[in-house]
């Protein structure tokens, strides 16, 4: 097991107001953590700092990573106007070898021509995850996966991260709803 | 070669992205001699005044949502993880932008500069001139906008407006030099010059101030 983020005392705060003080962890390869937390916890936050978009406060961040994170946040880096097709070409996977075994999963190999902006938001959601699917990274950075998710969706995506750990990638994520992944938990509120 | 190719087909997906700065730049020009009771020779004059002005406005209303979109849905954030340098993506984005809505209307610039003045002398002369100064406005204005990316468009427009109006006399001084015979080659380097050196700037600011908006 090699170890791909250390945070040591990581704090972060909004003018005077404290979202979290003092996170420390450990994330190994083939392991995950579950970042817990009430609405306003810093989450999204710490997921962000992780990911190099967001500094923080205070306190040491150090990974050692060969690849690029992949990270699905709130946003889905989709375009409304263009069609499923696009979008993929967009997100460099439409000639990934795997993508049709997932459109599949997904019920969306029929719906490839179709405008992003007539599709549901789940389905939207599940374009976005394909980009997580097909990735080429050494740790996922999962913010909220399953929002919009119908049930099968969910339990398709716990086995891909499940899987993705026996792969021995680093996962770090959260969400408000319970998932079926071996992970260990870090609490925001305390 | 992967970033320009997202960009450019994000852009000639969304026409109205392209074309309607095109087709606002050829309604003023058309509109413009319609206006006015002259005759034939004065118009020549002033219509460079014009051609400049037109040109100022399309370009700014064609940079205005040159980050806005990406930023919105995400894709900025996925940019700014990645391992392609940000700068280098503000680079091609606005590269495509001139692309698509620089170098046509520059063309169309020097068409409308023949059918006014009657001078290809002048319309051939005019056109490597369109074609540097679209570039600098783009890029003038594309720092405007990322500066002002959450708070409207006007905002950033009115910052970075008055540092346009030095080349406006620049190229008022170009014209004049090239209706004269005068060697305008001075000027044509000026504004190489200023070209070379906001090519590389301003995208790099860009950047910084993307990653400031991101947190």
């Amino acid at each position: 097991m090699h170890l791909k983020v250390k945070a040591k005392n990581l704090s972060y705060k909004i003018n005077e107001k404290k979202l979290f003080h003092d996170i420390s962890f450990e994330l190994f390869s083939g392991k995950a953590i579950h970042v817990q937390g009430d609405n306003g916890s810093g989450k999204t936050t710490l997921l962000k700092i992780i990911c190099g978009l967001t500094n923080q406060v205070k306190g040491d961040l150090e990974l050692k990573l060969d690849k690029k994170i992949c990270f699905l946040g709130h946003k889905n880096a989709l375009k409304q106007y263009l069609t499923v097709e696009q979008n993929l070409s967009l997100l460099g996977v439409s000639d990934h070898q795997d993508l049709n075994k997932h459109l599949i999963e997904f019920a969306l190999n029929k719906s490839l021509d179709v405008t992003l902006s007539n599709l549901s938001f789940g389905q939207q959601k599940k374009i976005a995850l394909l980009r997580v699917f097909l990735n080429d990274s050494d740790l996922l950075v999962l913010d909220e996966p399953c929002v919009g998710l119908d049930q099968q969706s969910q339990k398709y995506l716990c086995s891909f991260i499940n899987n993705e750990l026996t792969l021995g990638k680093s996962i770090l994520f959260s969400s408000h709803i319970s998932l079926d992944i071996t992970s260990e938990v870090l609490n925001l509120n305390k | 070669m992967n970033i320009i190719k997202y960009e450019l087909l994000k852009l000639r997906s969304k026409s109205r992205g392209w074309l309607g700065p095109i087709l606002v730049f050829i309604l003023i020009m058309v509109a413009f001699p319609l206006t006015i009771e002259i005759s034939n020779n004065d118009l020549g004059q002033s219509f460079f005044s014009v051609l400049w002005i037109a040109m100022l406005l399309v370009m700014m209303l064609a940079t205005e949502d040159i980050f806005l979109e990406d930023y919105n849905d995400g894709s900025l954030e996925q940019f700014a993880i990645s391992n392609i340098n940000l700068s280098y993506v503000v680079a091609a984005k606005i590269f495509i932008y001139w692309l698509l809505i620089g170098l046509p209307i520059s063309l169309l610039g020097s068409l409308f500069c023949l059918g006014m003045t009657n001078s290809i002398y002048l319309a051939s002369h005019i056109l490597p001139i369109l074609l540097v100064t679209s570039y600098i406005f783009i890029n003038v204005f594309s720092f405007g906008n990322a500066l002002s990316l959450t708070k409207g468009s006007v905002l950033g427009t009115l910052v970075t407006l008055p540092l346009l109006l030095p080349l406006l006399i620049v190229l008022g001084k170009v014209v004049i030099s090239i209706n004269l015979n005068l060697n305008y080659l001075g000027f044509v380097g000026l504004l190489l010059g200023v070209l070379s050196i906001i090519i590389f700037l301003i995208p790099l600011i860009i950047s910084y101030i993307i990653r400031a908006h991101l947190e």
